[in-house]
């Protein structure tokens, strides 16, 4: 107890070394923490757009459909089965989907697009389509009438053009690209909206008509009420061939996907494909996504279905891009594993110095009889809370930045967020809520300190007494 | 002198006679494969009603169609059955295709990409009706063989494809009937040799005044369980059909 309040008071008897050496250490937690949490989150930020946009959690297929997605290799749809698969304790909704390529054309514009047919009713439970209809889009007309309107501001004005054709699903998007605060949005939000506004319509089973992705339609140059015709193979080498009209767009979060998605009515997609009541696959939505828990029902539903199906889980679907999160991973630790090595190094540093720093009081306390197994112990005692004192602050800075970031993700715009989109990435940067990636950036910390006693420890038994009291 | 004239021509015709008709039995393999060719595809043009029947190991399907054809240069296709398909027609002038789709109204140029796919998801690729070489030009015949098949005697002919043909076959070997010249048998090899398809001709029937083999069997040897077959349900020879038939408007008309 004696050393430990000694080396409490030691500690503060040079405060300045003891602040820089506990920074040094909190910046090394502060950032590990800081990184590897929003790297955390940013894939899980890129999984679930992928699933909830498009694969879902779990699926089922025909078992020859992932290997050769033709149209083919579907099965009928089974309302029985259906019941069977619902009644399965984590299986919330089955989303019957039709899925297939085709080549899409407007005039002399042709595009390979992903046609996907789907119940929308349904969509609600998983992909929820209906939430990502394009709601404002910064058109030259409305550019125009904001330029006309006197009471926004210049800087609206100015940065409106840059923003053109632009398309928008939520208006807090369009005020955060146009740069308004949350205090002015009352006031210039409801001429932008206004302005900006962009009716969809909607698709209904039954009834012909397509919503295609925002970045698709801009290359085909398609607008609302505007025909696309589509061409494919279908069943059993049909011709597949229809035109529909433009209902809605669509803006994905994956700019992938948004480059070639068609949504189709479920019924009309296999009409187009002359698949009457055929299903490429029949999306679950579930209501625990933990991968234990996954693989659990994939288990348990493979008992269920027939023997010409199988179940697929949301990793097999999303193989290549759970790779590149693998890469993506190995290379995020790699950057932590060079940062951890200049952190260490600078702990190192700074002990180095105090032992050096100390020299002389250590020779004059062992000279009038303090035993060097005390000393050694009184400064550990000291490194190790310098140490805590660094971890603890490291981890409460970077808790209260993290906790306030799992709210508010970092939202790129403009030159920026163009560039994410270009590597095919929501331009959205979401943190990872603390958890036990927390404990390792600690643990790995605290053996850099542990590491860093050494030192002074081996100093102070290797200590001559003479040569320390010249020092 | 005349009687010695008359009677030496008449030796002669005696004497050469048996000879002459021996050599207008022997014909030369080329003249056996063009008289085939010509029996099947008429001299000039020919019109036709054609069933084809795709077998696939888990589906069969039947598309119906109206076919007319002038030389190998040109010929349309109107598809009549089933009902979604009806009305889609495909146009072959010299070396292009178009396929005319009337759901969509589009008029599409089949591109290159496009030319080793089945017609109509059959075993016929559009390079298959498009590269139609003349089995009479674009080949070096060679009768390496008499054989019979299926009950009928048969000239068994190889065909090398000419160093400048544009040709997909590297060489074939065809059976044809000695008494009516019909293909029965063809198997065709690629350029290294390997067996690529085997087409099988029989149901021989009169149609038109001619004898012809009216089911074409077309059998890829790689696939298992998979073949075409092509039925001859009506067919009129060297009819009068202008060029000017066969026109991208008449693609969109023609019932």
């Amino acid at each position: 107890m004696n050393n430990l309040i000694l080396a409490w008071r030691n500690l503060w008897r040079n405060r300045r070394r003891t602040m820089i050496t506990s920074a040094s250490v909190l910046f090394a937690v502060f950032f590990a923490l800081l990184f590897r949490s929003l790297q955390l989150g940013s894939y899980d930020h890129m999984f679930r757009n992928a699933i909830e946009s498009y694969t879902g959690y779990i699926q089922v297929q025909h078992k020859d459909f992932w290997d050769e997605k033709i149209v083919d290799n579907t099965f009928a749809y089974d309302s029985q089965k259906e019941q069977q698969l619902l009644s399965d304790e984590n299986v919330i909704a089955a989303i019957p989907r039709f899925e297939s390529f085709a080549l899409a054309s407007n005039g002399p514009q042709t595009k390979g697009v992903l046609v996907m047919g789907v119940v929308p009713e349904k969509e609600v439970h998983l992909s929820k389509v209906t939430d990502k209809m394009v709601k404002y889009r910064l058109t030259s007309e409305s550019i125009e009438m904001i330029k006309q309107d006197p009471n926004i501001s210049e800087k609206i004005k100015e940065l409106a053009p840059l923003f053109e054709n632009t398309a928008y699903t939520t208006a807090s998007r369009l005020q955060l690209d146009l740069g308004i605060s949350d205090k002015d949005a009352s006031k210039y939000m409801p001429a932008l909206e206004r302005f900006a506004q962009f009716e969809n319509g909607s698709i209904r089973m039954g009834e012909p008509g397509v919503w295609v992705g925002d970045k698709l339609s801009q290359y085909l140059q398609l607008g609302i009420g505007d025909t696309i015709v589509l061409i494919s193979q279908g069943y059993h080498a049909t011709t597949a061939a229809g035109k529909y009209e433009i209902k809605g767009i669509v803006k994905l979060p994956l700019p992938d996907l948004d480059n070639k998605i068609v949504y189709l009515p479920l019924d009309v997609c296999q009409g187009l494909y002359n698949a009457e009541d055929m299903l490429t696959s029949l999306a679950l939505a579930v209501e625990d996504n933990d991968d234990k828990v996954i693989a659990e029902t994939v288990e348990r539903l493979g008992a269920v279905v027939s023997e010409d199906q199988k179940v697929m889980e949301w990793r097999e679907m999303n193989e290549v891009m759970v790779s590149q999160m693998d890469a993506d991973d190995k290379s995020g630790m790699i950057m932590i594993g060079i940062l951890y090595l200049v952190i260490a190094f600078g702990v190192f540093g700074t002990v180095l110095m105090l032992t050096a720093e100390r020299k002389r009081e250590f020779g004059v306390l062992v000279a009038i009889g303090m035993q060097k197994k005390k000393l050694a112990s009184i400064m550990t005692l000291e490194m190790l809370l310098i140490g805590l004192l660094g971890i603890l602050a490291g981890a409460a800075v970077a808790t209260v930045l993290i906790l306030y970031g799992v709210e508010h993700p970092l939202i790129f715009k403009g030159e920026m967020a163009k560039m994410f989109e270009e590597y095919g990435m929501e331009p959205k940067m979401v943190f990872w809520g603390i958890d036990s990636y927390y404990i390792w950036q600690i643990v790995i910390v605290a053996l850099m300190v542990f590491l860093a006693i050494g030192y002074p420890i081996r100093k102070i038994f290797g200590m001559k007494v003479v040569n320390a009291l010249r020092a | 002198m005349n009687a010695m004239k008359t009677r030496k021509i008449i030796v002669s015709l005696i004497l050469l006679g048996p000879a002459l008709m021996i050599f207008a039995q022997d014909l030369t393999p080329k003249e056996i494969i063009r008289k085939a060719d010509e029996k099947f595809n008429g001299e000039k043009t020919s019109t036709s009603i054609m069933a084809m029947t795709i077998v696939r190991p888990t589906w069969e399907r039947t598309i119906e169609f109206k076919n007319w054809t002038s030389g190998r240069e040109y010929s349309l296709t109107l598809i009549n059955s089933p009902a979604k398909d009806k009305g889609q027609s495909f146009l072959k002038r010299q070396q292009e295709m178009w396929s005319w789709n009337p759901t969509i109204s589009r008029l599409i140029k089949l591109p290159p990409s496009m030319m080793s796919q089945g017609w109509m998801g059959s075993d016929y690729t559009n390079d298959d009706i498009l590269k139609e070489s003349s089995v009479v030009n674009d080949y070096d015949h060679q009768i390496v063989g008499e054989e019979e098949y299926d009950g009928r005697l048969c000239y068994k002919i190889k065909m090398v494809a000419k160093e400048d043909a544009a040709v997909i076959w590297g060489h074939q070997v065809r059976w044809i009937d000695k008494k009516d010249f019909l293909f029965l048998k063809s198997e065709l090899y690629d350029e290294d040799a390997y067996l690529v398809r085997t087409e099988l001709g029989s149901k021989i029937k009169t149609m038109d005044g001619r004898l012809i083999p009216t089911m074409i069997e077309l059998i890829p040897a790689e696939e298992e369980n998979q073949k075409t077959i092509i039925e001859i349900k009506e067919i009129r020879f060297n009819q009068e059909i202008k060029d000017s038939f066969f026109s991208q408007q008449n693609m969109k008309r023609i019932r």
